[in-house]
């Protein structure tokens, strides 16, 4: 059981074996490190790789942020930060294949980051597109599994169907770790700030996230949403259990839910339509 | 709530959200939220190129589309093995106020 966690920690700490790593990653890298980059300059970068270009722009223009009609990979830097945009950068081609392979999947990772960021709106926190943007990529380690260990995916998906059990615990039993634990070893192997970091590697385990509980909390309370609603597919039939430490974090009420979900079915009308879309390509 | 084709749009209905001029979600809106449809503001949408209006309640039926007994009994489902938590159950109240609201014709 040891060897397959460590195998797979292995490739995923093993940069090259993932899905290509953007080359305009590492110059933003090094740019984004020297205080005397302009925005426009990195977005320069960015720009030059076209394809990258696109994917980011279709994310951007995504329910999850709301913004519709960013047209430029500038405008985008500003409005998202540096940061964001390089994290986007970095996943995109993980959702490239995401939209193709696992539809339900790529829809429940819209759902939370549409639920994440409208909860961030509503508690008036900061740093609101850094939610969304931890929301669209919390599930990224399932993404990984199912990537580069299809067959233990399949394992994991029967003990699912056959037990009635959470995903959360059928990976452990098959490869002893689980994808939040998978998406925090992918954070920290692509360098992804730290508060992306702790949402996607504790949306499971609020307890744990120390520096940045109330962006892990967000994630957590949206996933649990998104489930609740039966929006997309994560590959769970249940909802989970909501963490309490969470709740409080957030000093959540049953009001707040109550105009959360009405916000959040309404604006899910325009994700399945998004979503539709995107298929449609 | 519930998003339909202008065709399929009658007298009576009331507006669920802003209606804006070719679908955009951006710019002014130009029937308001809350209006009740009458034919004649129905023709003159049509002519600003508006395709679909968001309506409140569910007015239209369409085929294949699943009942309130059934989204219900889903629901039932997704909560089988939390509703013991007192906070999911709060949510699972919420959720089930929320699908019939949104069904009521």
């Amino acid at each position: 059981m040891e060897d397959k966690r460590s195998e797979l920690k292995k490739i995923i700490m093993d940069t090259k074996t993932l899905p290509t790593l953007p080359g305009v990653i590492n110059k933003l890298n090094t740019l984004s490190d020297n205080n005397k980059a302009s925005v426009q300059e990195m977005a320069k970068i960015v720009s030059s790789d076209q394809v990258l270009s696109a994917r980011i722009l279709r994310l951007v223009n995504s329910p999850a942020y709301g913004f519709y009609k960013v047209s430029t990979i500038s405008n985008t830097m500003i409005l998202l930060g540096v940061n964001v945009v390089k994290s986007l950068a970095l996943s995109s081609s993980i959702f490239a294949i995401m939209e193709n392979k696992s539809v339900g999947l790529w829809e429940h990772s819209l759902g939370v980051g549409v639920a994440a960021n409208l909860l961030a709106h509503k508690l008036e926190l900061p740093e609101c597109e850094e939610i969304a943007t931890a929301g669209l990529l919390h599930d990224i380690g399932k993404m990984i599994i199912s990537l580069k260990c299809s067959e233990a995916e399949r394992d994991i998906l029967t003990l699912v169907r056959d037990r009635g059990i959470y995903t959360l615990e059928a990976e452990q039993e098959i490869i002893d770790t689980n994808h939040a634990e998978v998406g925090g070893w992918l954070s920290k192997s692509w360098f992804l700030p730290e508060k992306l970091m702790e949402p996607i590697a504790y949306h499971h385990d609020v307890a744990k996230s120390v520096n940045h509980r109330i962006k892990t909390s967000v994630v957590h309370i949206a996933d649990v949403l998104v489930k609740a609603s039966g929006f997309g597919n994560s590959g769970d039939r249940y909802v989970p259990e909501i963490q309490k430490i969470a709740w409080d974090t957030l000093k959540l009420n049953e009001q707040i839910m109550v105009e959360l979900v009405d916000a959040i079915e309404d604006k899910l009308v325009e994700v399945r339509n998004f979503s539709l879309e995107m298929m449609a390509y | 709530m519930q998003k339909i084709p202008l065709m399929l749009a009658k007298a009576g209905m009331m507006l669920a959200r802003n209606v804006f001029r070719g679908d955009s979600p951006v710019g002014m809106p130009i029937c308001g939220k809350d209006t009740v449809l009458t034919d004649s503001l129905i023709r003159r949408l049509d002519q600003m190129d508006v395709q679909s209006v968001h309506v409140e309640g569910h007015p239209v039926w369409e085929e294949g589309e699943r009942s309130l007994d059934d989204l219900l009994s889903e629901l039932d489902q997704r909560f089988e093995k939390s509703l013991q938590n007192p906070l999911n159950a709060i949510l699972y109240d919420i959720y089930r106020k929320h699908l019939t609201k949104s069904m009521e014709s």
